[in-house]
C-alpha cells in the first residue's frame, strides 16, 4: 500500500510513501528545487535592482570606484566557476549512468574549483579592509594609492563598496554553503546513506550550483566590468 | 448521507494521526503534514492572543485625548509588536500552515505534501523567528513600526530592531518553504483524475498564494537584511547620510508586503469558497472564473505595491500608473464576491456557525474592499493617508476578512481535524459576538479617519471631540476580544466533552469529508483514490433531506444550475 | 499517475553538449573581458578608438547592452545544457522561464525613477490650486516661492 520498495533489486532507488512512484517523486524534487530557485533569482534579484539603480544614478562615478577592483582576479573566479560548473554537470551525468567512481572524481573537481573560488575572492577582500574601502566606520574615499582616477563623492563611493561587498557576500555564502552541500553528497554517497538512493540530490544539489555560477556570470560585469 | 465506505479494514484501523504515538519526539520529530498543522495551530494561536494584547493596550491608551498610560516611545513599541506579530505570524502563516497544511493533501487525495521533512522544518523556522521576535519585545521591543522604514530604523532607532529583524526573516523562510511545498504538492501529487478544474477551489487559492509567497517574500528578506547590515555595519544603502535612497527602502519593502496582503486574504478566500457551497447545497458559480480570479489577484497585486507610496517622492506619473492598475485589482476581487453571494441563491442555505463566518466575512470584505479604491485614487489618498482611514480599510479586510476566514475554515474543519462536535449555540453566538464587536470596533475608526486622526499618535489632545468615536471604539475592542476568547474555551471543550462527530456531519462534498475518516489516519486514506465527479457537486446528491433536517435550512429552490 | 515506459530514464546529456557548452561559456567570457576592457586598455593597440568613444553619444547603453547580452546569451547556456532545462519537463521550464519574469517585475521601480525628472509639470501652473506654487526658474533651489516671512536661504547646491 505505501512505499513500493522493490525488495527484489536492492539498488532500486526508494520511493517515499506520500508517492506512488519513482518517476513522480523524481519529478516533484526537480519542481521543488526549480521553485526554490525562482526564490532565490528572486533575492539575488533585488540586490540587483539595487544595484542598476544606483548604477544608472552614478554613472560616471560607479566606472572610477570600479577600478579599484581587480578584473583579472576576478576574470580567474570566473574561469574557477565555469569549470566547476562543468565538471557538476559532468558529476550528474555521472550519477544518471550509475558510475559512482566518476561521479566523485567530479564532485571533488568541483569542490577544488570552489574552494580556489573562495581563496581568489579573500585575496580581493583583506587589501580592502587596510586599503579602507570597507564601508564601515573606518572607510575613506578616495584611498591613498588609487588605481583610477580617485574621483567621485565618498558618499556615493560607499553606496558601490556596500553593493559590493553586499553582492559578493551574499553569493560567497552560497558558494560555502554550495561547498557544504557538495562536502555532505559526498560523503552520503560515499558510505552509501539511505537516503540517496539514485541521482536525484546530486541532480538537486547540482542546479543549486549552476544557479550559483549563474549568480557569478551577471556579478563578474556588473561590478569589474564596467565601461567607461 | 453521503458517507463513503470508509471502514474497508486496515492494519490500523482503530489508530489516528492523532493517537499514533503519544512521545513528545512523535510530535516534535513528525512528518505528517495534520500534527504539523497542530503544531501551527498551537503556535499561531499563542501569536494571536501575544498580538491582541498589545492590540488592547493600543485601544485603553486611546480612550482619552491625552497620553495618560503610556509614552510616546511606548506606544510606538506597542503598535509595531501588534503589527509585526500580526501580520508576519498569525495572518501569513494563518490559513495556509495551520488549514492548509492540515486540508490541502486530503482535498486531493494524496498521502502527505510532497516534501513532509521540509514542512517539519518550516514550523521550527516559525517558532525560532517567533522566539527571536518576542525576544526582542522582551529587550525593548522596536519603535519603527512593523513597516522598518528607514532611516529611523537603519540609523537613528535605539531599540532592538536588528534582532527583531532576523526574527522575521526567519519566519519569511519558513513562510518560503510552505509555499514551496504546495507548489510541489498541487503540481504533482493529485490523484488521478483531478485535473485541475476538478479542485476544490481552496487548492486554487492555496497555489496563488504560494506563487506569492515564492516570488515575493525573498525580496523583503533580503530588504530586512540589507537594513540590518546597514544598521550594525554602517552600510550606506538606504540612508541619505551614507549616499543612500529611503524611498528605495519603501519601494522593496512594499514590493513584498502588498502581495502579502493577498498572501493573507486568498487562503481565506478559499475557506469562503468551500464553506459557501457546503451551507448552500450548490456548485460555485462561475468555477472557471473564480479559478481565474484568483490567478488575477495575485498577478495583478504584484503590480501596484507604489499606492502605499502616494505620498513619498514618488513621481507624478508613477503614482497615476500604480493608482490605475489599484483599480483594475478590485475587479477580480469583486468577481469572486459576486460568484459567492449567486452560490448562494436559492441555494438551501443552513445557518451554521461556519455560515455565519462567510456572511460575515462576505459583508465585512465588501466594506473593507470598497474603501480600498478609495485610497487607491490619489486625490482621496492625499487627506486620507497615515490616518485611521487607512487603519479601518486594513483592519476590515485582514480581520474582517482573512481572520473570519480562518475561524469559519476552523470551525468547518473541526470536526475532520478532531472528531467532535462543538457546541452550535456557543459556536453561533461567539461569530455574531465577533461580528458585532468587530464592527463596532472599526466602523468608527472610518469616521475618524474622515475626520482627520492621523494613526500612530497615542494622544488627541488637539481634538478631543474625537473621543466618541474612540471610545465606541475600545468598547467594540473588548466585545471583540470576548468573542475572540470564547472559541478557546467551548473548543478545547468540545475536544474533552464534544459529541463525536462522524466522518462527515456537514455532508459536505470533497475526499477530505468523503474518503478520510475524522480524524483521519495517519495515511490519510485507506483506499485508492480515483477522482470522476467535479468539485463541489452537491447537484448529484438526490436527498438533501437529512441534512436540510439537522441544519434546519429550506429547500433548494434553483430551477437549473445553468451557470 | 505517471503511465510507465519501457525505458524511461532522465536524460542524460552527453559529453559531447557538455564540452561545446563549456566552450562556448569560455569564449563568450573572454569576449566580454576584450569588450569592456578594449577601450580602456585599447589606446595602447589601437589609438583613436578610444575618442571614438567618448564622442558617441550612444556608447554608454550600447556597450552596457553588450556586456548584459553576452551575460544573457552565458546565461541561457547554462540553464538550458547544464541544468537540463532544454531536455525537462514543461513544468521546469515554466519555472525557470518565470523566475526570470518575476524578477522583471522589479524593474517597473524604474519608473518612479525616470519619472522624477519630469517634476514639476510645465503649463499647469496656470492651473489655481491651493497648493504652495512651484517655483520653477530656480531648479536646485527651493522649490516653492519665497513669500515675505517665509525666506529661507536659498540652498542652489543641487543633490543628486
Amino acid at each position: 500500500m505505501s512505499s513500493h520498495q522493490q525488495v527484489l533489486d536492492p539498488d532500486a532507488p526508494v520511493v517515499y510513501e506520500q508517492y506512488e512512484d519513482i518517476e513522480q517523486q523524481q519529478e516533484t524534487y526537480i519542481v521543488g528545487m526549480w521553485a526554490f530557485l525562482v526564490t532565490e533569482v528572486m533575492m539575488f534579484g533585488a540586490l540587483f535592482l539595487v544595484y542598476s539603480l544606483y548604477r544608472w544614478n552614478f554613472k560616471g562615478e560607479f566606472f572610477i570606484f570600479h577600478e579599484e577592483l581587480s578584473w583579472q582576479l576576478g576574470g580567474l573566479n570566473t574561469m574557477n566557476l565555469l569549470l566547476s560548473s562543468f565538471w557538476m554537470a559532468k558529476a550528474v551525468q555521472a550519477a544518471q549512468l550509475k558510475n559512482i567512481k566518476k561521479q566523485m572524481k567530479f564532485l571533488t573537481g568541483t569542490v577544488i574549483c570552489a574552494i580556489g573560488f573562495l581563496v581568489i575572492k579573500a585575496m580581493e577582500w583583506i587589501p580592502k579592509f587596510e586599503h579602507h574601502l570597507v564601508p564601515n566606520n573606518s572607510f575613506i574615499w578616495p584611498p591613498a594609492h588609487p588605481h583610477g582616477s580617485g574621483g567621485g563623492s565618498p558618499e556615493h563611493a560607499r553606496v558601490f563598496y556596500s553593493l559590493y561587498f553586499i553582492m559578493t557576500g551574499l553569493h560567497g555564502l552560497h558558494v560555502i554553503i554550495g561547498i557544504i552541500a557538495i562536502s555532505i553528497l559526498m560523503f552520503m554517497t560515499k558510505v552509501k546513506a539511505k537516503v540517496i538512493t539514485d541521482y536525484i540530490p546530486t541532480e538537486m544539489v547540482g542546479l543549486y550550483w549552476h544557479f550559483v555560477d549563474l549568480v557569478w556570470i551577471f556579478l563578474y560585469p556588473l561590478f569589474y566590468l564596467i565601461p567607461k | 448521507m453521503s458517507q463513503a465506505a470508509v471502514d474497508t479494514h486496515t492494519s490500523h484501523s482503530k489508530t489516528n494521526y492523532l493517537t499514533n504515538g503519544h512521545s513528545i519526539a512523535s510530535w516534535l520529530l513528525t512528518k505528517d503534514h495534520k500534527r504539523i498543522a497542530i503544531l501551527y495551530m498551537i503556535s499561531v494561536t499563542l501569536m494571536f492572543f501575544i498580538g491582541g494584547a498589545a492590540a488592547g493596550l493600543i485601544r485603553l491608551e486611546l480612550t482619552a485625548p491625552h497620553g495618560q498610560l503610556f509614552t510616546s516611545e511606548q506606544y510606538n513599541k506597542l503598535f509595531s509588536a501588534h503589527g509585526i506579530v500580526m501580520v508576519f505570524f498569525v495572518i501569513i502563516p494563518g490559513v495556509p500552515a495551520v488549514l492548509g497544511n492540515f486540508v490541502l493533501p486530503l482535498m486531493i487525495g494524496a498521502r502527505d505534501l510532497a516534501f513532509p521533512r521540509l514542512n517539519l522544518l518550516s514550523w521550527y523556522l516559525y517558532v525560532a523567528g517567533a522566539i527571536l521576535v518576542l525576544t526582542s519585545f522582551v529587550l525593548g521591543g522596536v519603535d519603527a513600526g512593523w513597516t522598518f522604514y528607514t532611516p529611523l530604523s537603519s540609523m537613528y532607532s535605539n531599540s532592538q530592531i536588528s534582532l527583531c529583524l532576523i526574527g522575521i526573516f526567519l519566519a519569511g523562510f519558513s513562510s518560503i518553504f510552505t509555499g514551496l511545498n504546495f507548489i510541489a504538492t498541487v503540481h504533482k501529487m493529485r490523484a488521478p483524475g483531478m485535473t485541475w478544474f476538478k479542485m476544490p477551489h481552496f487548492v486554487w487559492a492555496q497555489y496563488a498564494t504560494s506563487l506569492v509567497i515564492v516570488l515575493g517574500t525573498p525580496v523583503v528578506a533580503i530588504t530586512l537584511v540589507l537594513v540590518v547590515l546597514e544598521r550594525q555595519l554602517k552600510f550606506g544603502i538606504f540612508s541619505p547620510e551614507l549616499g543612500g535612497d529611503p524611498v528605495l527602502f519603501q519601494h522593496m519593502f512594499w514590493f513584498y508586503s502588498h502581495p502579502a496582503v493577498y498572501i493573507m486574504i486568498l487562503p481565506a478566500m478559499g475557506v469562503i469558497s468551500e464553506l459557501v457551497t457546503c451551507f448552500s447545497r450548490r456548485r460555485l458559480f462561475g468555477y472557471e472564473f473564480v479559478a481565474f480570479s484568483t490567478i488575477a489577484i495575485a498577478a495583478i497585486g504584484f503590480l501596484i505595491w507604489g499606492h502605499h507610496m502616494f505620498l513619498t517622492s514618488q513621481s507624478t506619473l508613477q503614482n497615476v500608473v500604480f493608482s490605475l492598475l489599484t483599480m483594475v485589482v478590485a475587479v477580480p476581487s469583486a468577481i469572486k464576491t459576486f460568484n459567492w453571494v449567486l452560490t448562494m441563491y436559492k441555494g438551501s442555505v443552513a445557518f451554521t456557525t461556519p455560515m455565519i463566518y462567510v456572511m460575515g466575512f462576505i459583508g465585512l470584505f465588501l466594506v473593507g474592499g470598497l474603501t480600498g479604491p478609495f485610497l487607491g485614487a490619489i486625490a482621496i489618498d492625499v487627506h486620507l493617508t497615515g490616518t485611521y482611514f487607512v487603519v479601518a480599510h486594513f483592519h476590515y479586510i485582514m480581520v474582517g476578512g482573512a481572520i473570519m476566514g480562518f475561524f469559519g475554515g476552523l470551525h468547518f474543519w473541526w470536526p475532520k481535524m478532531f472528531g467532535k462536535m462543538y457546541s452550535e449555540f456557543w459556536g453561533k453566538l461567539t461569530a455574531l459576538i465577533i461580528f458585532v464587536g468587530f464592527n463596532f470596533t472599526f466602523f468608527p475608526q472610518f469616521i475618524l479617519g474622515y475626520l482627520g486622526m492621523p494613526r500612530r499618535y497615542h494622544y488627541y489632545y488637539f481634538a478631543p471631540e474625537w473621543q466618541l468615536y474612540n471610545v465606541m471604539s475600545t468598547a467594540g475592542s473588548t466585545v471583540l476580544g470576548i468573542g475572540y476568547l470564547l472559541p478557546v474555551i467551548y473548543l478545547t471543550h468540545s475536544l474533552i466533552k464534544g459529541k463525536p462527530s462522524g466522518p462527515n456531519p456537514w455532508g459536505a462534498k470533497g475526499l477530505e469529508w468523503e474518503k478520510a475518516d475524522s480524524p483521519p489516519d495517519t495515511h490519510n486514506f485507506s483506499e485508492k483514490i480515483i477522482v470522476t465527479e467535479p468539485a463541489y457537486n452537491y447537484d448529484a446528491i438526490e436527498d438533501n433531506d437529512a441534512f436540510r433536517k439537522k441544519w434546519g435550512a429550506e429547500p433548494v429552490t434553483y430551477e437549473e444550475d445553468k451557470v | 499517475m505517471e503511465e510507465s515506459h519501457a525505458e524511461h530514464g532522465p536524460h542524460v546529456i552527453s559529453n559531447k553538449v557538455l564540452n561545446q557548452t563549456f566552450v562556448l561559456l569560455i569564449i563568450l567570457m573572454l569576449l566580454t573581458i576584450i569588450a569592456a576592457r578594449a577601450p580602456i586598455d585599447g589606446p595602447k593597440y589601437l589609438p583613436g578608438m578610444v575618442d571614438f568613444f567618448k564622442k558617441w553619444e550612444y556608447a554608454w547603453p550600447v556597450t552596457n547592452l553588450i556586456a548584459l547580452g553576452i551575460a544573457v546569451i552565458k546565461a541561457v547556456n547554462v540553464i538550458q545544457y547544464f541544468m537540463g532545462v532544454k531536455y525537462a519537463s514543461n513544468l521546469s521550464k515554466v519555472y525557470a522561464v518565470g523566475g526570470f519574469v518575476g524578477f522583471t517585475l522589479l524593474f517597473i521601480l524604474f519608473w518612479d525613477y525616470a519619472g522624477r525628472a519630469w517634476e514639476p509639470v510645465r503649463g499647469w501652473e496656470k492651473v489655481p490650486s491651493t497648493a504652495l506654487p512651484r517655483d520653477f526658474d530656480n531648479d536646485g533651489g527651493v522649490p516653492y516661492k519665497q513669500y515675505p516671512g517665509n525666506e529661507k536661504a536659498h540652498e542652489s547646491k543641487s543633490e543628486h
